[in-house]
């Protein structure tokens, strides 16, 4: 069904330009495929070990040392909200470095990574509806449809998500929805200095 | 280890050849198109900038042939003459001369009589023709000046960033290598652990090396300050005379740039407030002239940045008032402070002492400023002053900012660094010595009441709450020691409690990364030689948490 010529993402108007492919490093977060642009990752890694750091979310594991460089370890499936309640944090698990424009974050996620090469036409903009709390669909690039029924992956745009004001923002914060109106009045106020 | 004139000596030849490339440059750029501005202001520039270095260093010629030739430029600036005839000639001339000059005290000869030159500068200044119109030049003279060498400075610029790299990656060397340190030793192999000490010595050269690179005299910095008072007193109308001392001192060029501003700050005040103004210091009896000192001077590992001056000193009362009327402080609590606890409110944000808004100061911003950025650099201030006699403001600097002694402390089986430079005591103490206060743990430290809070509490303990009230009941009932590390801050102490005390040592302290470098608590982090990472705590933080959270 895939005729890249024809594909909604496919801008070329040069018929037999070679298919334009984006590498994609895919995780799983949650029951669901995510995917990054290869050259968003700095490296793969086991976790090394975490020091959780005090009067940080707790979405943000704590800080490690890659090679030199101490590093955030954010929980992306809890910053996301997409931990099944009752799965645990895995003790073992892996994570991915990516670079920001000047700093580095560690991503944690519970399975091995994987490459994976697809056309970029595969991959279609943001449908409007996705709506959750945790504002995912904020930081998407798009969703692969991949062939065969293999499911969707869902891409993230890095560069929206590692804005430090973005990665520090909590997943209920994020905005003030209108259904949670009333709690307005309890908003955090700074502190009072005796 | 040279010595500090020569440093000066090549310091200078560095810029005077760097002057002297541009001169020669900008005089054919001029020669071509005598309209060009620019390169007349950058040879005015020029000749001022080289005169003032000549003279500094006591070159008199060299200081007296850009002195006129400066003046020449600024003639011809102001359009009372033009770049036309012999004056081309001449300062050709002139520039090659200062060429030979700068080039003899690179070499450390004299340079050769300049009275012809200085006397024909000043025959066209006053609008004569030189004598003699510059002698034609010999074949051999002709000869020597094209076959000069050209010649490349031995001193080479480096921009700071450079050295902030190089700095940090010595940094990282020395974590690993006490990490090396510490495997060679865990192993047992001789071999290895002889090549480890080797390492050691090697890599501790290496970052004392960088450390010294990085060091400038504290006078880069002093001697700016001359034009800031005599700015400062006369839009205050008032006669100050300055000293300084210790322009030789030794720091690291960016302590010296973090504190520029908080200088700056402090000997403003001194002038605008510190200093009466002439008719009332003599009805004081006092001279009428203010003396204001800024010395700077080496104690330990620190370097001390005095401001001194014999002004009206610190009014207590009047600033323990103005402190409860601004709110810094209410009234109860003001009443406790002793009179340093007093001066320390000048620093708090949001007050100013000045009545009337002047240029100057006054403007409710200022010293907090001071107090933000000598914190910053794990520094002190301190203040002392003695009504009507006077004021001194000592900045508490660290020669350098790369390594830092702490205190480890553990706390639920993780090391925290605490920087030697804010702790006080470390106390083991019985229940007994423990009594509670309005909600809070206390103890005697050589006798003032110091609170205590469990560290756990501060870190951990989420939310905006005040700490829950402690009371004695909850001390565990045996006769467990409780370890305390009492910290200082703002002349304020608090001691927190913690699991144990694990040693002292040298750390290089990392700054914390974005995203996390929002958080306060931490000075930033440190590679243990165990690998482990270790948070640093930040003693002015963790007390201002304390204060708005005490129950």
């Amino acid at each position: 069904m895939a005729d890249s010529s024809a594909a909604p993402g496919s801008r070329r108007a040069a018929p037999v330009a070679p298919e334009a492919v984006v590498q994609l490093i895919v995780f799983r977060l949650g029951d669901e495929d995510y995917g990054i642009r290869i050259e968003q990752v700095k490296e793969v890694t086991v976790t090394p070990e975490v020091v959780k750091m005090p009067k940080t979310p707790p979405f943000i594991k704590g800080i490690a040392n890659l090679r030199g460089d101490i590093i955030a370890i954010v929980d992306l499936e809890e910053r996301f909200q997409l931990r099944p309640a009752g799965r645990p944090v895995p003790d073992f698990s892996y994570t991915l470095a990516v670079e920001a424009a000047d700093y580095t974050l560690g991503l944690m996620v519970r399975e091995v990574p994987r490459p994976l090469t697809i056309p970029v036409s595969l991959i279609e903009p943001a449908p409007e509806f996705v709506q959750d709390s945790g504002q995912r669909d904020k930081y998407l690039e798009g969703i692969a449809k991949l062939p065969d029924s293999e499911g969707v992956i869902i891409v993230l745009d890095m560069a929206k998500l590692l804005t430090p004001s973005e990665i520090m923002r909590l997943p209920g914060r994020v905005e003030p929805p209108a259904a949670k109106a009333d709690e307005a009045p309890n908003a955090p106020t700074p502190p009072e200095k005796p | 280890m040279k010595s500090r004139d020569q440093e000066y000596r090549e310091l200078f030849m560095a810029e005077a050849l760097e002057y002297y490339d541009a001169m020669s440059r900008h005089l054919s750029e001029l020669e071509r198109n005598p309209q060009d501005t620019e390169a007349l202001n950058e040879l005015f520039r020029l000749m001022h900038n080289l005169k003032a270095n000549a003279r500094a260093m006591g070159f008199v010629d060299m200081g007296e042939v850009a002195h006129k030739m400066e003046t020449l430029f600024g003639q011809i600036r102001g359009q009372e003459r033009t770049f036309t005839g012999s004056l081309v000639q001449l300062t050709f001339g002139a520039v090659d001369t200062l060429g030979n000059m700068i080039r003899a005290v690179g070499a450390g000869q004299e340079s050769a009589d300049a009275h012809v030159l200085l006397d024909n500068l000043d025959r066209l200044i006053r609008g004569e023709e030189p004598v003699q119109a510059a002698p034609e030049q010999t074949t051999e003279e002709a000869d020597a000046d094209a076959g000069r060498k050209l010649e490349l400075s031995d001193l080479v610029y480096i921009p700071v960033k450079k050295l902030d790299n190089l700095l940090n990656l010595v940094g990282e060397l020395v974590i690993d290598r006490d990490r090396i340190l510490t495997l060679a030793a865990e192993l047992g192999n001789a071999a290895l652990q002889t090549t480890a000490q080797h390492l050691f010595r090697i890599s501790d050269d290496l970052q004392y090396s960088v450390m010294d690179v990085r060091l400038v005299g504290a006078g880069v910095l002093l001697n700016k300050f001359p034009r800031v008072v005599r700015d400062v007193a006369a839009a205050e109308n008032k006669q100050v005379e300055l000293t300084l001392a210790g322009q030789d001192v030794q720091i690291d060029r960016n302590v010296l740039q973090l504190i520029t501003d908080a200088l700056l700050h402090i000997v403003r005040n001194g002038v605008s407030h510190g200093l009466e103004d002439a008719a009332t210091r003599v009805a004081a009896g006092k001279p009428a002239v203010g003396q204001l000192r800024i010395s700077a001077l080496t104690e330990r590992d620190d370097v001390l940045i005095q401001i001194q001056d014999d002004g009206r000193g610190i009014d207590t009362e009047a600033v323990r008032q103005k402190a409860i009327r601004k709110g810094v402080i209410t009234a109860e609590a003001a009443a406790l402070l002793d009179e340093e606890g007093v001066w320390m409110l000048l620093f708090e944000a949001g007050f100013s002492m000045a009545e009337k808004i002047t240029d100057i100061s006054g403007r409710g911003v200022g010293l907090d400023v001071v107090k933000l950025a000598i914190d910053s650099l794990g520094g002190q201030l301190r203040v002392s002053s003695e009504l009507g006699k006077g004021t001194m403001f000592t900045l508490v600097l660290p020669t350098s900012i790369a390594v830092k002694g702490a205190l480890l402390v553990e706390l639920d089986a993780r090391a925290y660094a605490v920087p030697l430079l804010h702790t006080d005591t470390v106390l083991a103490l019985h229940a007994d010595e423990i009594f509670a206060v309005g909600g809070l743990l206390m103890t005697r430290v050589q006798e003032e009441n110091v609170p205590l809070v469990p560290l756990r509490q501060l870190l951990y303990v989420e939310g905006d709450e005040p700490l829950p009230r402690a009371t004695r009941a909850d001390l565990p009932a045996d006769d467990t020691l409780h370890q305390v590390l009492v910290v200082s801050y703002n002349n304020r102490r608090l001691g927190l409690i913690v699991d144990r005390f694990l040693r002292q040592q040298n750390i290089v302290v990392k700054p914390l990364s974005k995203p996390l470098d929002t958080i306060d608590l931490f000075g930033g982090v440190t590679l243990l030689g165990s690998g482990q990472l270790c948070l640093v705590l930040d003693v002015p933080a963790l007390t201002r948490l304390f204060l708005t959270k005490r129950p």
